[in-house]
Parts: structure tokens; sequence; C-alpha cells
């Protein structure tokens, strides 16, 4: 043994790299090789029989992962607007325009070191940012994308979410006390008391909805309001799509609702002790929870993933590639090329600056553009699932620049205006809109009959 | 310069007053004793014909003989500020009256007195240090006070508890929140 | 480890345990910090402050915290999420500027009395400078004197732009306060073309000011006062018609006239009470009484009332300053002033208007080149105090929203 330590002492770091790391690769390939071989088939088997499962692992899978980049973008997106209104510019310096900042900062956050304050209540501590994560993220799965990109469509799926999302003042309350903080304490109990206050105009709000569409299933609703855009339910139900925001904003604890967070009062109120990627969490979980609310808006009032006006023309684009034969080789060697030079010829003709080759290259690019403008108008045409989530995305992202819009521009209410204001107005105005939303129900079907 | 006002007040506070009433550019001068305060700035403050309503100052001053309080005051009677000087304090054991009974305003500024100066303000409900931390023994703006040796016995020299990050000090006994039984 | 501390020996009797910061208490098993002095009440105040009642707790906000003006902790004793009783600590700003001033030439006072309420230092210097002119007799030349005014009205208009971005920051508004720097920033190069420094100016010297009016001052000013108004403007528009800031304001804070009296108020937080006393009018000094402006007054005396109140007086500040433009004199900017200055034993009080009240200093002198005492009187100071009076009943939220309206400054209160 002391020859191999010998031998090992001798080496450098690249070659311990190599003596470790090559033997440890070659051990887990033959591994998965002898699995695959041995216990692919019957794997296969049980997969396929089990198909909704799988699929329904697989959508919750990539709606768990996109979160992250969803919230990257986000935040990205809220300091770069509210500097632009704030007449500074904001991140420029972290890749283009500033906008690697947030994974810069998703990074620096992993970081940093985690550490439980004494006296905290470790457990309760440690698992307060994940019940406040899951609660956001879990809702994820009922919001359809596009058609046929949802994780599940339950039809309950509204009360589904209602549910879920209402778990995350679990969360926060688990945060704030078992910091062993006053602040902290104080900025939960706020929080508390805001959120459960307004799941009452929140929830109420969407009955109009659910009467008009006549199910919870989120899918079923965002296929009711296809066609024009007069057919989206915010034409249908105003009151309802405006209580629904105010509503939506003050859960997601958003400016003008943001007293949990209000820094300058009570620093960071619940999560004044947490560092490190537990506040990530936290404050993962609050973009994500814009993103959600954002998405709930456009899915119940403004159409889903609904184009707001239906595509004039029939297409069918009836090309049978297979019939094209060695055509189908010279069309892939030679479409390109030609392309390329139809849309140079216009610079090197026009321009004596330019050389050909620099033409030649602007050609390129340009016909590069233009091949993936045609396969995406393609794709647009012929699958509907990429139109649903261009739409879906466009309006989503219009509502969240709403909510960074209000961050930038409103300052705070103070806790009893927003108790106020949610019991005795906002519960009043849901009450009433379901009242009149069910009278026009019934009475449109009488003068119908 | 107010030669009326000069006249009213030898008329009113003469027996009150140490030394003629000096005026100067637009300020006017009275010297009291201190058991004087309470009642000459009462009326200076309720009589209709002075009505000094609105308090401007209250200083504390070390001549290095005595210590002084200097009241300045405004009213809309006179266009001279008029300026009380509380004269003749022991500079060993200086007391005078609080005026906290006229101006609630006052208090943060016998306060700062106390604490610069060492003058008791009898009265004032609230005599503690307002700037200096509140186990400092001496009175900074004496002219008897020697920064260096001062801050060398205060307790707050050598290494700062605040400062170490392991063991907390062993605390007093009668640090407890009090709680009433009410 | 075997390094023993003085701290670690028992304290004897009558020796309180101090540190940077004795009014905490450690809680020996776990550490952590209740805001209690470690010594039996002294006065009755404090054991009125820090007896708690049933379901009453003491939360400690500072010296660290995002808005407290400076660096200024207090103790608010709460039911909940109201606010029964605050108690401010000050102190930690203190750097003995009076007693410095005793131990320095007249000349060197301006440069110690600048960083007191810093972001208005021109009225910090103000008040010194007349109080030692009258001990000397000095005569100003009236240009000096318009020059002092016509800076004086702008640092005034820079510290309430910035009064305005605070005041929308501690309510939660991003934008206002970037919007009123640039404000402010437009003005500071204007002082600083004029001064040679963009904050703490340095500018007045006993008998005059520094520097003359140079051609790029006025040709900024020039430019500035053109677009100024509409830039304020702007900036009060962000406010003004914002329903949740107003309904923030109204009736926070309100104190009424007999009260503001009480406490010693003055200056915007006076006016806004309805009493329309100001120090440039009911006790004129430099050249104010040849200056046609108002004195705004509001009677509300709530946070609202001192708000909108701050910007009226910014508009008459730019009427003050278009009539110091059109009525400069020509003329020397400085009196014949010795280096070294021995004024005749004597004692002398100035107050100026400064933007948060009545700015003045008491000096008194002993004939020697050195004041014998400088006494500075802090509007800010006064203020302070009322802060746990008016919170009476309020919320936390409303604490931080009540000191901004009452817009201290804390150099210039721990001096």
């Amino acid at each position: 043994m002391t020859v191999i330590s010998r031998g090992w002492g001798r080496l450098t770091l690249p070659g311990k790299l190599v003596f470790t790391l090559v033997p440890l690769l070659l051990a887990v390939t033959v591994g998965l090789v002898a699995a695959i071989v041995l216990l692919g088939a019957p794997l296969v088997a049980v997969l396929t029989d089990n198909l909704p499962i799988v699929r329904f692992v697989v959508a919750v899978t990539i709606v768990l992962l996109m979160t992250i980049p969803t919230a990257f973008l986000i935040i990205y997106m809220e300091m770069k607007i509210i500097a632009l209104m704030n007449l500074r510019i904001g991140p420029d310096r972290v890749g283009p325009f500033g906008s690697l900042l947030s994974v810069v900062h998703g990074l620096k956050v992993l970081m940093k070191e985690d550490f439980t304050p004494t006296g905290a209540d470790a457990t309760v501590f440690t698992w307060a940012p994940v019940v406040v994560y899951l609660a956001s993220v879990m809702t994820l799965l009922v919001i359809p994308f596009a058609p046929g990109l949802y994780g599940q469509d339950m039809n309950i799926g509204l009360l589904y979410f209602f549910a879920i999302s209402g778990l995350g003042v679990v969360g926060l309350l688990m945060g704030g006390w078992s910091s062993y903080n006053k602040y902290s304490l104080l900025g939960g109990l706020r929080s508390a008391a805001q959120v459960i206050s307004y799941e009452i105009p929140l929830t109420l709000s969407v009955v109009g909805v659910i009467l008009l569409a006549g199910t919870m299933s989120l899918n079923a609703i965002v296929e009711n309001q296809s066609g024009w855009f007069t057919d989206w339910y915010v034409f249908q139900q105003p009151l309802g799509a405006l209580i629904f925001f105010i509503a939506a904003t003050a859960e997601a604890n958003r400016t003008p609702f943001d007293l949990t967070e209000a820094d300058s009062e009570i620093v960071a109120g619940f999560a004044t002790e947490y560092s490190g990627m537990r506040f990530g969490f936290f404050f993962f979980a609050e973009y994500v929870n814009v993103f959600i609310m954002s998405a709930l808006t456009v899915t119940l009032f403004f159409g889903g993933w609904n184009a707001p006006f239906p595509w004039p023309f029939e297409t069918g684009v009836a090309i049978d590639l297979a019939s094209l034969g060695i055509g189908l080789l010279l069309l892939v060697a030679i479409a390109p090329v030609a392309l390329t030079l139809l849309f140079a010829a216009p610079f090197w003709i026009a321009s004596t600056r330019l050389k050909g080759w620099h033409a030649l290259i602007i050609g390129f690019v340009l016909a590069n553009l233009f091949i993936v403008g045609l396969l995406g108008a393609w794709a647009y045409v012929e699958l509907d699932w990429v139109a649903g989530i261009l739409w879906f995305m466009l309006k989503t992202y219009v509502f969240v620049f709403i909510f960074v819009w209000m961050r930038g521009t409103l300052p705070r209410v103070r806790i009893d205006q927003l108790m106020d204001f949610a019991w005795k107005w906002l519960m009043e105005l849901a009450f009433l809109n379901i009242f009149i939303t069910a009278a026009a129900i019934i009475i449109v079907e009488q003068l119908r009959s | 310069m107010d030669r009326a006002l000069k006249a009213r007040l030898e008329s009113r506070f003469g027996d009150d007053l140490r030394g003629p009433v000096r005026q100067r550019h637009d300020q006017t001068e009275i010297r009291i004793g201190p058991g004087a305060v309470t009642q000459v700035l009462a009326s200076l403050h309720d009589e209709p014909s002075f009505r000094f309503e609105f308090l401007a100052d209250l200083a504390g001053v070390d001549t290095g003989e005595v210590m002084q309080v200097v009241y300045h005051l405004w009213s809309d009677t006179t266009p001279d500020w008029l300026r009380v000087i509380a004269d003749g304090l022991s500079r060993d054991d200086p007391r005078v009256p609080s005026v906290t009974f006229l101006w609630k305003g006052a208090e943060w500024m016998e306060r700062e007195a106390y604490d610069m100066f060492g003058i008791t303000f009898e009265g004032n409900r609230d005599l503690r240090r307002i700037y200096m931390p509140p186990d400092y023994t001496s009175f900074p703006l004496r002219k008897d006070f020697f920064l260096p040796d001062d801050a060398a016995r205060s307790p707050g020299a050598g290494v700062r508890p605040m400062e170490r990050t392991h063991a907390p000090r062993n605390a007093p006994a009668t640090a407890t929140v009090r709680r009433s039984g009410a | 480890m075997t390094t023993t501390s003085h701290h670690d020996a028992p304290l004897g009797p009558g020796v309180s345990g101090s540190s940077d910061d004795p009014r905490v208490a450690l809680d020996r098993d776990l550490g952590v910090f209740e805001p209690v002095p470690p010594y039996p009440p002294r006065t009755e105040r404090e054991a009125e402050f820090y007896t708690l009642a049933d379901g009453q707790l003491l939360i400690n906000m500072g010296p660290q915290h995002p808005s407290t003006h400076g660096v200024l902790r207090v103790v608010l004793k709460l039911d909940g999420e109201r606010v029964v009783d605050l108690d401010p600590v000050l102190g930690y700003l203190h750097r003995g500027v009076e007693k410095l001033c005793e131990n320095a030439d007249y000349h060197h006072v301006i440069s110690q009395v600048d960083p007191l309420e810093y972001v208005s230092s021109l009225f910090n210097e103000w008040a010194p400078v007349m109080a030692f002119e009258q001990l000397l007799d000095v005569q100003v030349p009236r240009r000096a004197e318009y020059i002092r005014v016509l800076s004086g009205e702008l640092n005034r208009i820079a510290s309430h732009s910035l009064f305005l971005g605070w005041m929308a920051l501690d309510l939660g508004g991003l934008t206002p306060i970037l919007w009123s720097f640039i404000e402010r920033d437009e003005i500071v190069e204007l002082l600083a073309s004029l001064t040679g420094q963009r904050m703490l100016f340095n500018y007045f010297r006993i008998g005059g000011v520094n520097g003359d009016l140079n051609h790029d001052f006025m040709s900024r000013l020039g430019d500035w006062m053109g677009r100024a108004t509409e830039q304020i403007d702007a900036g009060m528009s962000l406010l003004n018609e914002n329903e949740i800031f107003v309904r923030r304001m109204r009736d926070l804070g309100t104190i009424d006239t007999a009260q503001a009296l009480r406490m010693c108020f003055s200056g915007p937080n006076l006016r806004a009470t309805g009493v329309p006393f100001d120090v440039r009018r009911a006790h004129p000094y430099s050249v104010y009484p040849e200056l046609d402006f108002d004195i705004p007054t509001r009677a509300e005396g709530d946070s609202l009332a001192r708000y909108l109140l701050r910007m009226d007086e910014v508009r008459q500040s730019l009427r003050i300053i278009d009539q110091c433009l059109h009525q400069m004199p020509d003329g020397p900017i400085m009196a014949k002033v010795p280096r070294l200055l021995r004024p005749r034993p004597g004692r002398a009080y100035a107050a100026v208007e400064a933007p948060r009240g009545q700015y003045a200093t008491y000096a008194i002198s002993d004939g020697t080149h050195q004041p014998f005492r400088m006494r500075i009187h802090d509007p800010s100071f006064i203020h302070l105090q009322a802060v746990g009076p008016l919170m009476e009943g309020h919320l936390i939220a409303d604490t931080m929203a009540i000191m901004a309206s009452l817009d201290p400054i804390m150099g210039g209160v721990d001096k």
C-alpha cells in the first residue's frame, strides 16, 4: 500500500484527476449499460403502460425547472424597468444590457453563508422557505400554457389553485415566528393578515367567470374564450377582472401592498433573519408568484393562449417531403446558397464601399434569419402549441410589466388602510359582481327561450 | 433696540433683575437669579403686555466662575429678541427650576444643558443624558473638562464588548424588562 | 484563551455595565438584545417608558436602519401594531461641535459648523457669521448680502427637494427620490460653480462671502431657472395626485398651534399649523425687508400640510431668487475684516430661517481670538422631540412617515 501512496504523492494535480475520474466514469458507464441492457425493455414497457403518470412527472419536472429562468427574467425586468422609470440606467455591465445580472445574483445567493440565528426554531426556520416556494410553484400545475401544454387538467383546477396558493401563508408565518426576532414576527403577522384578508375578494371575484364558463377547469375556461378578443371574459366581467387584479397584487405581496417586505419600516419583515439560499427561496417564490398571478389573470380574463383574432386562412402546407426524393437533398444543399446570394446581391450592387465578401456575410445572416422566420411562421400556423405559448407568454409578461410598473410608481398603503380596503370595499364589490353576473345569465337565458 | 421694552421690563421685574437691562443691536438682555426663573418666565409667557410665547433657545453657559442658563424668547409685541440670563448658579451644584411646565419642547434642551454642564433642572421629568452615554462620568462643555484624561477614566475605554463575538458578558442582575403588575 | 478583559470581572457596586450602547440587556442564555437599560430607571419618564403593561413589547429601530434620517436609535413601545410610546436615543453622530468651536479661531468656526445640517449648509454658516458680525460691529456690503440670500434660497430649494424624495421613499415610492435628486444635483452643481463645493460649502465669511458671482454660475442659473418650475411640478405631480400617498399623509401626526408653540416648533412645521412665524419676516435680517415674498401657511397641521407647505416655499424661493438677480447691486463682496479677530467681550444672538426652522447661534466672546461659548440652536433637535407625543395611537408604518414629515437631519440633532 505504501507503493500506491508514494506513487500517488508523486502525481501532479491533473494526474490525480485523471486517475480518479477515469475509473469512476468507466464504472458508471459499465453500470449504466448493464442496467439498460438488463432492465431496459421491462422499464420501457412499464413506462408506456403508465403513460399519463410519465407525462405528469415530465410535465412537473419541466415546470419546476422553468420557474428558475422565469424568476431570473422577472427579477431582471424589475431592476431594469424600475431603473428606467427612475431615469437611471439599471444593470448594464453583466451581459448585454445587464441581462445576466440576476443569474449572477442567483449564484451569489447560493454561495452565501447559511446560518440559523440562536434561539430560532431550526426545523421550522429551515422549512419555511420551502413551504412558501412549493406553494407558489405547485400552482403552476394547472395553468394551461398552450393547447395540450399543461401539467394536469383537473375539473376543479381553479379551486386547487386557490387552495394551494393559500398555503403560502403558513410558510410566511413559519418564517416570521421561528426567527426569534420581533421584526420578523411583526412582518409575518402583517403578511398573514394581509394574505388572508385578500383571499376572499380573490376567490369571490372569479366566481363570475366560473358561472359564465360553467366549470372550474382552467383548460375549459380558456377554450371558452377562443375566437375574437371580444370573447375574452374581461369584457363580460370587467369588475371581476379589476377586483381580481387588485387582490392578486395583495396576494403576491407587491407594491402598493408590500408591507411585509417594507424595507423602510421593518427591514425585511419576515425574511429579516434569512440569508443565503433560504432567502433566495423567499425571493424566488415572490417572483414566481408574480408570474403565476399574471398567468392566472391572463387565463381567466384575457383568453389564455388564444390569439386576439382567429387565423383567417385555412392553411395546409401540403408538401409531402418524402415525394421529393433526391430533390430534397438538392433543396437543402442549394437553398441556403441561393438565398445568401439573393440577399447579398442588393448590398453588393448598391454600395461601392462594401466588398464582395462583406455582402456575402450580410447575405448569409439575412438568409438564416429568413429561413428561421419561415420555419417559425410554419410552426405558428401548423403547430397550435407554438402559437398558444407565444400568445400566452406575451400576455402574461404584459401583466408582469404592469406589476413592475406599479412597484416603480406607487407608494405603500398602511396595514389598517389595507384591511379596510379588503373588507369594506373589495369583498362587497365582489359579492355585487356575483349577483349581477348571475342575474344577467338568468335574464339572457330567459330572453333566449 | 426697543427702549419701550426696556422700560416695561424694568418696571415689572425691577426687584428680580440683577443689573441693568442691556440692549445691543436687536437684543435685550436681563439677568435674574435662579430662584426667580419660574416666576419671571411664567410672567413673560402669560402676561398680555409681554406674551413671550416662543422659546427660541435654552442654553447653558460656564463662565469659569459661575454657571448660567440663558433663555432666548420672542414675542410679536416687540421686534427685539429677549435674552433672560439666569445667573449665579454655583459650579459645584448648579440647580435651576425647569421651564417644561411652560414649554414641553424645553425638555431636550434642558437635557442637553445637563449633559454638557451638569446643571440640574428641577421639575424636568426626563433629566438624563442625551448625547453622551448614560454612564459617562463628566460634563464635556465645562471649562474644567480635560478630554484625554476623562476618556481614560470612562468605562467605555479598552476593548468594546459589542465587538466580542463569543461569550456574553455578565449583565447585572437588574437587567430585566420591568413589567407593571397591571 | 488566556486573555482576560476587565469586562469578565464582576462589576463593582454602582457601576453599570457599559458598552457602546449600554441601553441593552443581554439575555444570558441566548444573547438576545432587549432594548432596556441595564440599570434601574433614573428618571420618571424612563420608568414610565420602560415599564411594560400586559401585551406590550419594546422594539428597537436603528441605529442602522434604512430610513431613520441618519444615525438615530428609536425604541418603540408597541401594543400589537400600534405605537404606544417612543423614545429616541441620540448621540450617535455627536461630534462636540460646540466644544470644538471654543478652540477654533472665529474664521475656523465656519468649517466646523458646516456639517451640522449638512443638507442645508449655507444656513449653518449664516447664523454664526451674523452673530460674529454683531460682535465685531461689521457692516456687510449689500452685494454680499444679496449673494447670501441668493445662494441661501437655492440651498433651500435643494433641501426641500430632498425632503420630497425622502418623504416618498419612507412611504414606499421608489421613483420620486430619484427625480428629486436630479433637481438637487443641478442645484448643487450650480452652487459648486459658485462656492467650489457641492455640499459643505464653506462659502460665507465674516463680513461677506468668499467669491463673487461668475459667468459660469450665472449662465447655469439662467438655464436652470427656465426649467425649474416645470421640474418641480413634475416631481410634485407624482405625489400630489396619488391617492395612496395623500391618504397615508392626511391626518397623520396632526399638531395644533398651541401644542406646536409649546413644543418650540419653528419653520415649516409651525407654519403648517397656522402660525405665520417666519424669522425672515418676524425678525428680518440681511436684505429680506427689501424683497417681496409671501409666507405660505396652512391650517391643518398634518403631514400632508407640512409637505404641501414646503412645496409652496419652493415657489416663494424661486420668486426671491428672481428678485435677487434683478436687484443685485454692484460693490464689494467682503468687508474689511482683519485676519485675526478679537472682538470686544459681549454676547450676540443671531437666528436665520433655515429650511427646517429657526437655526440660531448664541455667541459669547471674551476678547480673545477664540469664541468663549458658541451655542448652536438646531431646529431638527427640537422637532425630533415631538415625534413621541405625535405618535400616540398610530402604527409603526407611520413612525417613519411622521419623522420624515418633520424633516430632521441627524447631523443637526446630534451636533
